[in-house]
């Protein structure tokens, strides 16, 4: 998995690429984590996501759950349909922000 | 018709790509729906994770854990062997649909995915033998 930050304003959009599965699970939320602590609206952008597991989706989980604690907010963008399958698959599409 | 392939992979996350790409090139000599060899390949990452997140704990080990796929007639049978710690089926939870939390997606998409996941006592030098099976 690789990634890259943009920011803009208060938005950081985070694209990430290639597979995220249990083995890059926390570098993917050692990225993440810190945008929402900070207090920034983070975009997920997942374009180049060719595959995620349960350990990926928990990280969307997590994000969600800790820009909430911080009231702001995570956005997945660009969703890949193997991301998308795995969203739905957990129904999670009505919980996510998908945008 | 009886088609068996398996292979032997260190229990570390590390394995997991390796995994999905043997299950992957197991898959592609099968005349099935793209969509269920990405399913199956799934479900098979995610009972290998469970392997060592659960049966070894998430710790460093030299130890192997074997996949086994076996296609027989209209069935897919998986097998999964390893020497990590026992698992007592009944502890298994998987993740209820309305509770939004991290952790039990992996044994909730197993059981979405697959028709039927069942713990075998036949293993010989196994301490857990995990059989995922699906009609196809």
């Amino acid at each position: 998995m690789s990634y890259e930050v943009k920011e803009e304003g208060n938005i950081s959009t985070v694209f990430l690429n290639g597979e995220i599965d249990m083995d890059v699970a926390d570098k993917a939320k050692t990225v993440i984590s810190p945008l929402i602590e900070a207090g920034k609206e983070v975009h997920i952008n997942l374009k180049d996501v060719s595959y995620m597991d349960s350990s990926g989706i928990s990280v969307l989980i997590e994000s969600h759950q800790k820009a909430g604690e911080k009231n702001t907010k995570v956005i997945l963008k660009d969703i890949s349909k193997p991301v998308l399958k795995v969203i739905m698959m957990a129904k999670l599409e009505q919980i996510l922000n998908l945008g | 018709m009886l088609i068996s392939e398996s292979k032997d992979f260190i229990v570390s996350s590390a394995s997991l790509k390796e995994i999905r790409s043997f299950s992957k090139d197991v898959f592609a000599k099968q005349d099935i729906p793209q969509e269920l060899k990405d399913d199956l390949v799934l479900a098979i990452a995610e009972a290998a994770q469970n392997i060592v997140k659960h049966a070894y704990n998430g710790q460093t080990t030299t130890d192997k854990m074997k996949v086994k796929i076996l296609f027989r007639d209209n069935e897919i049978e998986i097998g999964f062997f390893d020497t990590g710690l026992p698992v007592v089926p009944e502890n298994i939870q998987h993740r209820k649909l309305d509770d939004i939390k991290p952790g039990g997606l992996g044994t909730f998409f197993i059981k979405k995915i697959m028709d039927e996941a069942i713990f075998r006592k036949d293993k010989k030098g196994w301490v857990n033998h995990l059989v995922l099976t699906k009609k196809i």
